[in-house]
């Protein structure tokens, strides 16, 4: 076989060799077709069953003859054997051969039903790509059918005028009313146009009006840069006028700059510096006003409110968390919640009031923002150093010196009725604790700040109002100035008491005879409790004459053997309101005003009868006259005391004094009233 | 001003009371020289509140102390420094303040105006009898206004007349602590008791002015510097001698109690034996007149008034008891 095939496989490749010719070629394959053997047409030809069957009955063979010859192998024989395994043998390559050639066969047909699958194969990917490439170009038009389908011109995007409109104003050749009638395309697109038009004359304006405003803006700032020049000439000038206005006394620069600070005020204690300055130049030069304190924080103080708010919050937050772990700062947040409460604001009012003896009287006068109430705190300044006494130690001082200028105005209870609930909010009880610190709230010091508190109901907004300051004004300087003198007065008064001496002036001189023998031994302060508790007080305090605002004082008149005690309530409204007298004599026996009917008068004279006592104008001397004449009128007590004719001796006090007649009226009253020029004593 | 008028009532004394002739009304004067009208009816009605208990009006009446008051049928009379003024009642409650007429008695001495300390209305005779500071009793006729006679006798002030009616007599006593007896028809002094000179009742601590007197006829009873005492007038001597230690400046029959008050708070009730009967506390310290309402007219008005060293007219409805005072 393999000879055959070479044999077939030779001519093929000389003829491949040889002359080119397809034409012959395919002219030889016809001829050839009786002279030469192809194996592929034969696969055609043949029956794939039938060479199936030939395969199996050619192994069936081979396996027999191999059978066979094994068996004449093992058989042993030579010869006859011989041949026959020969025999045998070519056989079985006879079935070699026709099994290599059905093999073939089989590979031929294999690789045909391979290729003809192959090219079905291809064709269904053909036609499969094709129906894809199609379906996707269908689902494609499909998308640009849609799209077309929602396009939007911009067109209807453009609120266009509306058709009534379009009609009205568009000219006419615009419009075209004959054919966009008909024709909503030509009618939009005739709108369209119409749209375009009235944008382009818009635009047009609208480019005028911006060099229009390019002009004006250029002229503006010519203008600004004219007056901003302007300034710094007329800063010049006004530097150059200052030697000018000081010369003339007229400081209007100073007072420039403090209207300047002003600005910053709080509104009442704005209404306290306008006032008090234009009091100041109207009425009285000897006042002073000036501002303390610092702008900037007053400035800071209008930074918007709501961030403090916040951070208090948050601090507070923070507060209550550190509060659960510890007791103490409990009190501390509350303390740091009053003190915000009782914050001052930055900026006070200073009034400086000179007196004639060149004692000056500094008054600072603060706000608290968020009790809105105006507090003042006092200090007396004198031209020369006082040495205070003992007994005048609660005169001058800070604390009381401006107490009850006007009557019940004692300054320790706020006067706004708001602060008591926001007083309940924080614990605070009453300002009065924190009235050394933060000054005193006296109710004139509201009204010359314009505050007005109704009694009866709290108010949340106070309006400050400069009539009611104004009206005030005067009254309250005037009472301040004489409150500061009578103090003084007092002081000087008292230094001399506490000598013994009581020092009578000599304009006074004429209320008392010229030999007074009682001499006033003791003068000292006695706290209020201590007042209360004598036993010859009680009417006093029964009358409600002797509250705390009130200073008291013992002064002890003493002749021979007789004590005189005298318990005196010094008013804070010295000298228009009258100190008060209570009398306790002890000389045979205690003698008061319960069961001795002359101290009575004694007491009467020096209480009731104190007009005449008062003195040359400003009633300074109102207090020293009082003691002397308590100090006559114990002598003439005691002088005119009738004699005991049971008992022995002489009396102890001869009767020296002038008198008409010892006893008159039915409680037989001695002749206390001294009578100037004559010298005798008389009865009321 | 406050302080000034809380001083002034502080320092009030009220020196003499009366009560008008209807008897619904009560004046007092003080020693401001003040006269003062209070409604006894309305304070003691059932509906008073406490301005019933001021005065209906206040005028100043003198420049002084107003010493006494009597009462008329018509006219108040007053008197105090030196001269008695009358004022028609009928005119004050309506509010209308003017004296009627002064009267100044003839007096010797020009240095000082002497006080007049006492009043007494003679009715029968229709004679006021004033004396005081001069030591002598002036008469005046109260139709003509004239001084009829002066009874000179006194050495020293005279504090307090009484009234003898059967005789008629007037009894004085003053300050040398003496009680004269003056017959009113001869103008003479009849009768003397130096009360100060009997051992029984002077306490010379005290002085020997007699401060009040009252009499019943044939009894008289009399204190101030001596002790109380009840006399018997036509023996002149002194039968009860009432332990009271504090001078008494008021003293007065009543049915048959002796009312007496001064010096203390107390309106003392006497029995004639000597006994104390009653010691009323008021609301003063020291008492200087009492005054019993005993017009007929006003029989809801039956009450017993004290006042003296404060500005309080203590009103007993009971004599047991201070109902309530009056205040200027």
């Amino acid at each position: 076989m393999s000879s055959e095939s070479s044999k077939k496989r030779k001519p093929k490749v000389i003829r491949s060799d040889g002359a080119p010719a397809e034409g012959k070629r395919t002219r030889s394959d016809t001829e050839q077709e009786g002279k030469y053997y192809s194996e592929e047409a034969e696969v055609d030809l043949r029956d794939p069953g039938r060479d199936y069957e030939l395969y199996k009955y050619t192994c069936q063979e081979l396996q027999r003859l191999m059978a066979e010859i094994q068996d004449l192998k093992s058989r042993g024989g030579k010869d006859a054997q011989a041949v026959e395994i020969e025999d045998r043998r070519i056989q079985s390559c006879v079935h070699f051969m026709t099994l290599k050639k059905l093999n073939r066969l089989a590979h031929i047909r294999l690789k045909k039903g391979r290729d003809q699958t192959h090219e079905a194969k291809q064709k269904v990917d053909a036609y499969h790509l094709q129906l894809q490439n199609l379906l996707y170009e269908v689902m494609h038009l499909q998308k640009e059918i849609t799209k077309c389908l929602e396009f939007k011109s911009k067109h209807e995007e453009i609120d266009l005028v509306s058709l009534e409109e379009f009609y009205k104003e568009a000219p006419p050749d615009i419009s075209k009313a004959e054919v966009t009638m008909g024709d909503p395309h030509q009618q939009t697109l005739a709108r369209l146009d119409w749209e375009l038009e009235q944008r382009k004359r818009l635009a047009e304006k609208y480019r005028e009006c911006l060099s229009n405003k390019e002009k004006i803006l250029k002229e503006i700032e010519v203008k600004k840069e004219y007056l901003s020049s302007l300034q710094p000439r007329l800063n010049s000038i006004m530097q150059a006028s200052l030697p000018v206005q000081e010369y003339l006394f007229m400081p209007f620069d100073q007072a420039h700059k403090q209207y300047e600070t002003a600005r910053h005020l709080p509104p009442p204690l704005y209404v306290l510096f306008v006032q008090a300055t234009a009091y100041g130049q109207a009425c009285d030069k000897m006042l002073s006003v000036a501002i303390e304190g610092s702008v900037d924080e007053a400035k800071a103080l209008f930074k918007p409110p709501e961030d403090s708010q916040d951070d208090e919050s948050d601090s507070d937050a923070e507060e209550e968390q550190t509060t659960k772990r510890r007791r103490p700062t409990l009190g501390v947040q509350l303390d740091d919640k009053r003190k915000e409460m009782l914050k001052r604001h930055p900026l006070s009012v200073l009034l400086d009031l000179k007196c004639k003896d060149d004692s000056v009287l500094h008054l600072t006068f603060y706000y608290l923002m968020n009790l809105n109430i105006m507090t003042v705190k006092a200090r007396v300044t004198t031209a020369t150093e006082l040495i205070t006494p003992i007994s005048a130690g609660d005169l001058l001082s800070p604390d009381s010196v401006l107490s009850c200028l006007y009557p019940g105005d004692h300054g320790k209870k706020t006067p706004n009725p708001a602060n008591q609930y926001q007083f309940d909010k924080v614990g605070i009880l009453t300002l009065r604790d924190y009235v050394l610190d933060l000054g005193h709230p006296y109710l004139w010091v509201q009204k010359l700040g314009g505050l007005h508190f109704p009694k009866e109901q709290p108010q949340h907004t106070v309006i400050t109002d400069h009539s009611l300051s104004a009206s005030h004004m005067e009254t309250t300087m005037k009472l301040l100035k004489t409150r500061v003198q009578s103090r003084l007065a007092l002081h000087k008064q008292f230094a001399s008491l506490e000598h013994g001496i009581v020092p009578v002036t000599s304009d006074c001189h004429y209320l008392f005879p010229a030999k007074v023998v009682s001499r006033l031994v003791k003068w000292v302060t006695i706290a209020h409790e201590d007042y209360t508790e004598l036993h010859f007080t009680k009417d006093i305090v029964e009358a409600g004459l002797a509250g705390d605002t009130n200073l008291y004082y013992m002064a002890l008149v003493e002749r021979g053997t007789a004590k005189l005690q005298a318990a005196v309530v010094l008013n804070p409204g010295y000298s228009s309101i009258p100190p008060i007298f209570q009398l306790c004599l002890n000389w045979k026996g205690e003698k008061t005003n319960n069961n001795d009917d002359n101290i009575r008068a004694m007491e009467s004279e020096v209480n009731v009868c104190y007009k005449e006592l008062c003195g040359p104008r400003p009633g300074h001397q109102l207090l020293t006259n009082q003691l002397q004449r308590l100090c006559v009128l114990l002598d003439v007590y005691l002088e005119t005391e009738s004699h005991d004719d049971s008992v022995e001796g002489p009396k102890e006090f001869p009767q020296e004094k002038m008198c008409l007649r010892l006893f008159r009226g039915p409680s037989r009253i001695k002749p206390f009233k001294y009578n100037h020029p004559q010298g005798f004593f008389s009865h009321r | 001003m406050e302080v000034f008028q809380a001083l002034q009532r502080l320092h009030m004394t009220i020196f003499s009371q009366s009560v008008s002739p209807c008897g619904k009304f009560l004046a007092a004067g003080n020693n401001y020289g003040q006269i003062a009208i209070f409604s006894l009816s309305a304070a003691l009605s059932s509906e008073a509140k406490e301005e019933s208990k001021k005065p209906m009006v206040t005028f100043q009446a003198h420049d002084g102390p107003v010493y006494s008051m009597v009462s008329t049928d018509r006219h108040l009379l007053s008197a105090g420094d030196g001269e008695v003024k009358a004022w028609l009642w009928a005119e004050i409650l309506k509010k209308g303040c003017k004296e009627l007429w002064r009267r100044q008695p003839p007096y010797r001495t020009s240095l000082e105006v002497p006080e007049i300390n006492a009043l007494l209305l003679v009715p029968k005779e229709n004679l006021l009898i004033l004396a005081g500071g001069d030591c002598q009793l002036h008469a005046m006729d109260l139709e003509t206004g004239t001084f009829m006679w002066a009874l000179r006798g006194h050495t020293d002030y005279i504090h307090c007349l009484a009234l003898r009616e059967r005789s008629p007599e007037v009894l004085s006593g003053g300050e040398d602590g003496a009680v004269r007896l003056w017959d009113l028809r001869t103008a003479k002094e009849v009768q003397t008791i130096e009360v100060y000179k009997h051992e029984e009742c002077s306490r010379p601590h005290n002085g020997r002015w007699i401060g009040c007197l009252a009499t019943d006829s044939d009894w008289m009873v009399c204190g101030g510097g001596p002790a109380l005492t009840l006399w018997h007038l036509r023996s002149s001597t002194p039968t009860t001698v009432f332990p009271m230690r504090a001078p008494q400046k008021h003293v007065t029959f009543y049915q048959d109690l002796i009312l007496s008050a001064g010096q203390g708070r107390c309106v003392n009730q006497w029995q004639l034996s000597g006994e104390l009967k009653a010691q009323v506390p008021g609301s003063s310290p020291g008492l200087l007149s009492l005054s019993l309402n005993q017009q007929p007219a006003a029989p809801e008005c039956k009450v017993l008034t004290a006042a003296g060293n404060s500005c309080r007219v203590d009103v007993f409805t009971n004599l047991g008891y201070r109902a309530f005072s009056l205040s200027f």
